[in-house]
Protein backbone atom coordinates (compact mmCIF):
# COMPACT_ATOMS: atom_id res chain seq x y z
CA UNK A 1 0.00 0.00 0.00
CA UNK A 2 2.98 2.49 0.88
CA UNK A 3 4.58 1.89 -2.17
CA UNK A 4 1.32 2.46 -4.23
CA UNK A 5 0.52 5.55 -2.38
CA UNK A 6 4.22 6.95 -3.34
CA UNK A 7 3.77 5.73 -6.69
CA UNK A 8 0.93 7.91 -6.95
CA UNK A 9 2.30 10.98 -5.31
CA UNK A 10 5.15 11.15 -7.71
CA UNK A 11 2.25 10.59 -10.83
CA UNK A 12 0.00 13.37 -9.56
CA UNK A 13 2.65 15.38 -8.51
CA UNK A 14 4.50 15.69 -11.81
CA UNK A 15 0.96 15.56 -13.84
CA UNK A 16 0.64 18.90 -11.52
CA UNK A 17 3.77 20.07 -12.40
CA UNK A 18 2.23 20.29 -15.65
CA UNK A 19 -1.27 21.42 -14.88
CA UNK A 20 -2.04 18.26 -16.22
CA UNK A 21 -5.64 16.83 -16.08
CA UNK A 22 -6.45 13.13 -14.82
CA UNK A 23 -3.78 10.17 -15.41
CA UNK A 24 -4.50 8.00 -17.63
CA UNK A 25 -1.63 5.47 -17.10
CA UNK A 26 0.94 5.26 -15.13
CA UNK A 27 4.36 2.58 -15.86
CA UNK A 28 6.59 1.23 -13.15
CA UNK A 29 9.55 -0.84 -13.62
CA UNK A 30 9.27 -3.27 -10.86
CA UNK A 31 12.85 -5.64 -10.56
CA UNK A 32 12.41 -9.50 -9.09
CA UNK A 33 14.50 -8.25 -6.00
CA UNK A 34 12.52 -4.90 -5.28
CA UNK A 35 10.27 -6.87 -3.04
CA UNK A 36 6.94 -5.76 -4.49
CA UNK A 37 4.53 -8.25 -6.00
CA UNK A 38 2.93 -6.68 -9.21
CA UNK A 39 -0.13 -8.11 -8.86
CA UNK A 40 -0.32 -7.22 -5.30
CA UNK A 41 1.00 -3.56 -5.91
CA UNK A 42 -2.19 -3.02 -9.09
CA UNK A 43 -4.58 -4.07 -6.01
CA UNK A 44 -3.28 -1.45 -4.34
CA UNK A 45 -3.01 1.12 -7.08
CA UNK A 46 -6.80 0.28 -7.65
CA UNK A 47 -7.56 1.35 -3.97
CA UNK A 48 -5.21 4.66 -3.81
CA UNK A 49 -6.82 5.92 -6.77
CA UNK A 50 -10.51 5.22 -5.66
CA UNK A 51 -12.29 8.06 -5.35
CA UNK A 52 -10.24 10.59 -7.11
CA UNK A 53 -10.10 11.65 -10.29
CA UNK A 54 -7.70 9.74 -11.40
CA UNK A 55 -9.57 6.33 -10.80
CA UNK A 56 -9.71 4.89 -14.44
CA UNK A 57 -5.91 5.39 -14.35
CA UNK A 58 -3.99 1.99 -15.21
CA UNK A 59 -0.90 0.96 -13.67
CA UNK A 60 1.49 -1.31 -16.10
CA UNK A 61 4.51 -3.30 -14.58
CA UNK A 62 7.73 -3.48 -16.70
CA UNK A 63 8.75 -6.40 -14.71
CA UNK A 64 12.57 -7.30 -14.79
CA UNK A 65 14.32 -10.61 -13.84
CA UNK A 66 17.36 -10.80 -11.61
CA UNK A 67 20.07 -12.46 -13.41
CA UNK A 68 22.75 -14.93 -11.54
CA UNK A 69 26.37 -14.66 -13.03
CA UNK A 70 29.35 -17.09 -12.63
CA UNK A 71 32.71 -15.64 -12.00
CA UNK A 72 33.91 -18.22 -14.90
CA UNK A 73 31.00 -18.80 -16.90
CA UNK A 74 29.51 -15.58 -17.08
CA UNK A 75 25.17 -15.54 -16.78
CA UNK A 76 23.04 -19.03 -16.27
CA UNK A 77 20.93 -18.51 -19.20
CA UNK A 78 19.20 -21.98 -17.45
CA UNK A 79 18.15 -19.90 -14.76
CA UNK A 80 14.02 -19.02 -14.65
CA UNK A 81 12.90 -15.95 -13.47
CA UNK A 82 11.09 -16.94 -10.08
CA UNK A 83 13.88 -19.68 -9.82
CA UNK A 84 16.85 -19.47 -8.13
CA UNK A 85 20.03 -21.80 -8.61
CA UNK A 86 22.31 -22.39 -5.43
CA UNK A 87 25.70 -23.08 -7.80
CA UNK A 88 26.67 -22.98 -11.37
CA UNK A 89 25.24 -25.62 -13.38
CA UNK A 90 28.76 -26.00 -16.04
CA UNK A 91 31.22 -25.52 -12.99
CA UNK A 92 29.43 -26.24 -9.75
CA UNK A 93 31.13 -22.56 -8.67
CA UNK A 94 29.18 -20.37 -6.56
CA UNK A 95 27.06 -17.88 -8.18
CA UNK A 96 26.32 -13.70 -7.85
CA UNK A 97 22.88 -11.86 -8.76
CA UNK A 98 22.97 -9.03 -10.31
CA UNK A 99 20.42 -6.52 -10.98
CA UNK A 100 16.53 -7.09 -10.30
CA UNK A 101 16.35 -4.28 -7.73
CA UNK A 102 14.27 -1.57 -9.59
CA UNK A 103 11.51 0.01 -8.50
CA UNK A 104 10.80 3.27 -10.42
CA UNK A 105 8.10 5.82 -11.78
CA UNK A 106 9.05 5.38 -15.63
CA UNK A 107 6.19 7.02 -17.76
CA UNK A 108 2.63 8.67 -17.16
CA UNK A 109 0.00 9.74 -19.63
CA UNK A 110 -2.36 12.47 -18.40
CA UNK A 111 -5.23 13.95 -20.12
CA UNK A 112 -4.98 17.63 -21.27
CA UNK A 113 -7.88 19.05 -20.40
CA UNK A 114 -7.95 20.20 -16.40
CA UNK A 115 -10.07 18.28 -14.14
CA UNK A 116 -11.19 20.66 -10.94
CA UNK A 117 -10.80 17.21 -9.37
CA UNK A 118 -7.24 17.01 -10.03
CA UNK A 119 -4.58 17.63 -7.46
CA UNK A 120 -6.52 16.99 -4.45
CA UNK A 121 -4.85 13.67 -4.39
CA UNK B 1 -2.99 13.52 -24.11
CA UNK B 2 0.75 14.03 -23.00
CA UNK B 3 3.02 11.50 -21.97
CA UNK B 4 6.05 12.16 -19.65
CA UNK B 5 9.31 10.38 -19.34
CA UNK B 6 9.15 10.05 -15.36
CA UNK B 7 12.27 8.12 -14.57
CA UNK B 8 12.21 8.75 -10.40
CA UNK B 9 13.31 6.21 -7.81
CA UNK B 10 9.45 5.68 -6.23
CA UNK B 11 10.91 5.57 -2.65
CA UNK B 12 13.06 8.93 -3.30
CA UNK B 13 11.69 10.78 -0.61
CA UNK B 14 12.39 7.59 2.12
CA UNK B 15 15.98 7.49 0.79
CA UNK B 16 16.59 11.49 1.21
CA UNK B 17 14.97 10.67 5.17
CA UNK B 18 17.53 7.69 5.28
CA UNK B 19 20.49 9.87 4.04
CA UNK B 20 19.74 12.51 6.37
CA UNK B 21 19.65 10.03 9.25
CA UNK B 22 22.99 8.35 7.69
CA UNK B 23 24.85 11.60 7.93
CA UNK B 24 23.41 12.05 11.52
CA UNK B 25 24.83 8.74 12.40
CA UNK B 26 27.74 9.34 10.83
CA UNK B 27 28.38 12.56 13.03
CA UNK B 28 27.85 10.53 16.22
CA UNK B 29 29.23 7.47 15.40
CA UNK B 30 26.63 5.39 15.77
CA UNK B 31 26.65 2.19 13.92
CA UNK B 32 22.96 1.25 13.46
CA UNK B 33 21.17 -2.42 12.40
CA UNK B 34 18.32 -2.88 10.63
CA UNK B 35 16.80 -6.03 11.66
CA UNK B 36 14.51 -7.81 9.95
CA UNK B 37 12.50 -11.14 9.95
CA UNK B 38 9.28 -12.92 10.67
CA UNK B 39 7.16 -12.64 13.28
CA UNK B 40 8.99 -15.03 16.17
CA UNK B 41 11.80 -15.49 14.73
CA UNK B 42 13.70 -14.06 17.82
CA UNK B 43 14.74 -10.58 17.05
CA UNK B 44 13.70 -9.22 20.89
CA UNK B 45 15.45 -12.27 22.27
CA UNK B 46 18.55 -11.49 20.83
CA UNK B 47 18.57 -8.07 21.59
CA UNK B 48 18.03 -8.78 25.17
CA UNK B 49 21.22 -11.06 25.04
CA UNK B 50 23.01 -8.25 23.17
CA UNK B 51 21.95 -5.70 25.84
CA UNK B 52 23.01 -7.91 28.33
CA UNK B 53 26.45 -8.41 27.02
CA UNK B 54 27.54 -5.27 25.23
CA UNK B 55 25.87 -2.59 27.52
CA UNK B 56 28.87 -3.03 30.06
CA UNK B 57 31.04 -1.60 27.97
CA UNK B 58 28.77 0.30 25.22
CA UNK B 59 25.70 2.81 24.98
CA UNK B 60 23.09 0.89 23.30
CA UNK B 61 19.30 2.02 22.16
CA UNK B 62 16.87 0.61 20.35
CA UNK B 63 13.76 1.31 18.23
CA UNK B 64 11.12 -1.42 18.03
CA UNK B 65 8.63 -1.28 15.06
CA UNK B 66 5.10 -3.10 15.69
CA UNK B 67 2.28 -3.08 14.62
CA UNK B 68 0.01 -2.91 18.10
CA UNK B 69 1.67 -3.12 21.45
CA UNK B 70 4.74 -2.01 23.79
CA UNK B 71 6.09 -5.45 24.70
CA UNK B 72 8.85 -5.08 22.78
CA UNK B 73 10.33 -1.88 24.15
CA UNK B 74 9.17 -3.40 27.50
CA UNK B 75 11.52 -6.25 27.16
CA UNK B 76 14.27 -3.98 26.19
CA UNK B 77 14.31 -1.87 28.66
CA UNK B 78 14.14 -4.43 31.27
CA UNK B 79 17.25 -5.79 29.75
CA UNK B 80 19.01 -2.34 30.42
CA UNK B 81 18.48 -0.13 27.46
CA UNK B 82 16.78 2.59 26.07
CA UNK B 83 14.03 1.52 24.06
CA UNK B 84 11.51 3.18 22.20
CA UNK B 85 8.05 1.33 20.37
CA UNK B 86 7.07 3.05 17.06
CA UNK B 87 3.62 1.54 16.17
CA UNK B 88 2.47 1.55 12.93
CA UNK B 89 -1.21 1.16 13.15
CA UNK B 90 -1.13 -1.37 10.46
CA UNK B 91 1.54 -0.72 8.22
CA UNK B 92 4.11 -4.10 7.84
CA UNK B 93 7.47 -1.88 7.99
CA UNK B 94 9.37 0.83 9.07
CA UNK B 95 10.25 4.00 6.85
CA UNK B 96 13.09 6.67 7.60
CA UNK B 97 10.40 9.20 8.26
CA UNK B 98 9.37 7.34 11.55
CA UNK B 99 12.33 6.73 12.76
CA UNK B 100 13.61 10.26 12.30
CA UNK B 101 10.13 11.18 14.50
CA UNK B 102 10.81 9.05 17.08
CA UNK B 103 14.77 9.58 17.53
CA UNK B 104 13.48 13.59 17.62
CA UNK B 105 11.52 12.52 19.98
CA UNK B 106 13.28 11.05 22.35
CA UNK B 107 16.12 13.71 22.04
CA UNK B 108 18.95 13.34 24.88
CA UNK B 109 18.02 9.69 25.52
CA UNK B 110 19.04 8.05 22.08
CA UNK B 111 21.78 11.25 21.37
CA UNK B 112 25.77 9.51 21.04
CA UNK B 113 25.07 5.88 21.27
CA UNK B 114 27.09 3.92 20.06
CA UNK B 115 24.93 1.20 18.27
CA UNK B 116 21.01 1.76 17.98
CA UNK B 117 19.18 -1.33 16.34
CA UNK B 118 16.03 -0.83 15.03
CA UNK B 119 13.65 -4.12 15.31
CA UNK B 120 12.10 -4.45 12.03
CA UNK B 121 7.93 -5.13 11.94
CA UNK B 122 7.87 -9.01 11.43
CA UNK B 123 7.77 -9.24 8.09
CA UNK B 124 10.46 -10.89 5.37
CA UNK B 125 9.14 -8.46 2.23
CA UNK B 126 7.85 -4.94 3.06
CA UNK B 127 10.58 -3.80 5.01
CA UNK B 128 13.05 -4.80 2.38
CA UNK B 129 12.55 -2.26 0.21
CA UNK B 130 12.76 0.72 2.98
CA UNK B 131 16.09 2.21 3.85
CA UNK B 132 16.57 4.12 7.52
CA UNK B 133 19.70 4.82 7.19
CA UNK B 134 21.41 2.14 8.81
CA UNK B 135 24.86 0.68 8.17
CA UNK B 136 23.34 -2.82 7.05
CA UNK B 137 20.86 -5.03 7.51
CA UNK B 138 20.81 -8.43 9.32
CA UNK B 139 17.95 -11.23 8.31
CA UNK B 140 17.29 -13.33 10.70
CA UNK B 141 15.81 -17.27 10.32
CA UNK B 142 15.07 -19.37 12.66
CA UNK B 143 15.89 -22.95 12.14
CA UNK B 144 11.91 -23.69 13.03
CA UNK B 145 10.60 -22.07 9.74
CA UNK B 146 12.57 -24.07 7.42
CA UNK B 147 15.80 -23.53 5.53
CA UNK B 148 13.97 -22.87 2.27
CA UNK B 149 13.10 -19.01 3.24
CA UNK B 150 15.60 -17.32 1.01
CA UNK B 151 15.04 -18.51 -2.13
CA UNK B 152 11.87 -18.13 -1.39
CA UNK B 153 12.38 -14.55 -0.17
CA UNK B 154 15.18 -13.75 -1.96
CA UNK B 155 14.94 -9.66 -1.97
CA UNK B 156 15.76 -9.51 1.96
CA UNK B 157 18.58 -12.44 1.79
CA UNK B 158 20.04 -10.40 -1.69
CA UNK B 159 20.41 -7.13 0.53
CA UNK B 160 21.06 -8.28 4.05
CA UNK B 161 24.52 -7.91 4.74
CA UNK B 162 24.00 -10.63 7.68
CA UNK B 163 22.03 -13.47 7.69
CA UNK B 164 21.84 -14.63 11.61
CA UNK B 165 20.57 -18.53 11.85
CA UNK B 166 18.46 -18.48 15.52
CA UNK B 167 16.93 -21.11 18.07
CA UNK B 168 19.94 -22.75 16.97
CA UNK B 169 19.41 -24.99 20.16
CA UNK B 170 16.31 -26.34 18.68
CA UNK B 171 18.11 -27.58 15.61
CA UNK B 172 18.31 -31.19 16.63
CA UNK B 173 14.44 -31.50 17.03
CA UNK B 174 13.35 -30.02 13.54
CA UNK B 175 14.16 -31.16 10.25
CA UNK B 176 16.73 -27.79 9.31
CA UNK B 177 19.65 -28.88 6.22
CA UNK B 178 21.78 -25.50 7.67
CA UNK B 179 24.34 -26.42 4.64
CA UNK B 180 21.54 -25.72 2.16
CA UNK B 181 20.47 -22.36 3.62
CA UNK B 182 23.87 -21.48 4.02
CA UNK B 183 24.21 -21.91 -0.23
CA UNK B 184 20.78 -19.97 -0.77
CA UNK B 185 22.20 -17.04 1.06
CA UNK B 186 25.50 -16.92 -0.96
CA UNK B 187 23.90 -17.75 -3.92
CA UNK B 188 22.08 -14.47 -3.58
CA UNK B 189 24.64 -12.43 -2.02
CA UNK B 190 27.89 -13.87 -1.57
CA UNK B 191 29.55 -11.42 0.71
CA UNK B 192 26.82 -11.67 3.37
CA UNK B 193 28.17 -13.19 6.63
CA UNK B 194 26.18 -16.27 8.03
CA UNK B 195 25.64 -17.16 11.54
CA UNK B 196 24.24 -19.67 13.26
CA UNK B 197 23.47 -19.39 17.34
CA UNK B 198 21.11 -19.49 20.12
CA UNK B 199 20.70 -16.21 22.15
CA UNK B 200 18.96 -18.84 24.93
CA UNK B 201 21.82 -20.96 25.09
CA UNK B 202 24.57 -18.39 24.36
CA UNK B 203 25.59 -20.87 21.30
CA UNK B 204 27.11 -18.52 18.39
CA UNK B 205 26.75 -15.42 20.36
CA UNK B 206 30.30 -14.60 20.40
CA UNK B 207 30.34 -14.47 16.70
CA UNK B 208 27.79 -11.88 16.97
CA UNK B 209 29.40 -9.82 19.38
CA UNK B 210 32.41 -9.88 17.21
CA UNK B 211 30.82 -8.71 14.03
CA UNK B 212 28.93 -5.76 16.05
CA UNK B 213 31.96 -4.44 17.85
CA UNK B 214 34.37 -5.31 14.26
CA UNK B 215 31.39 -3.46 12.22
CA UNK B 216 31.64 -0.22 15.05
CA UNK B 217 35.00 0.05 14.91
CA UNK B 218 35.47 0.05 11.24
CA UNK B 219 32.80 2.70 10.90
CA UNK B 220 35.06 4.68 13.16
CA UNK B 221 37.90 4.38 11.53
CA UNK B 222 36.91 4.77 8.43
CA UNK B 223 36.12 8.42 6.64
CA UNK B 224 32.87 7.79 4.85
CA UNK B 225 29.92 5.57 6.17
CA UNK B 226 30.45 2.09 5.54
CA UNK B 227 29.42 0.62 2.69
CA UNK B 228 28.07 -2.39 3.53
CA UNK B 229 25.01 -3.12 0.61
Amino acid sequence: MGIAAEIYRIARGVADDRGGGPLESVTVVIGELAAVEPDLLEFAWRATVEGTADAPARLSVDWRAARQVCSRCGEIRERVPGSWLRLCPHCGGPLAVSGGDELDVRTIAFSDAPSAAAGGG
Amino acid sequence: MTEIDVRQKVLAANAAAAQALRSAFAASGTLVVNLISSPGSGKTTLLEATARELKRRLRLGALDGDIATERDAERLRRSGIPARQILTGGACHLDARQVEKALAEEGERFAGLDMLFIENVGNLICPTSYDLGEDFKAVLLSVVEGDDKPFKYPAIFARAAATVITKADLAPHVPFDLEGARQEVAALNPAARFLVLSARTGEGMEAWFALLEEELSRKRSAPVPAALP
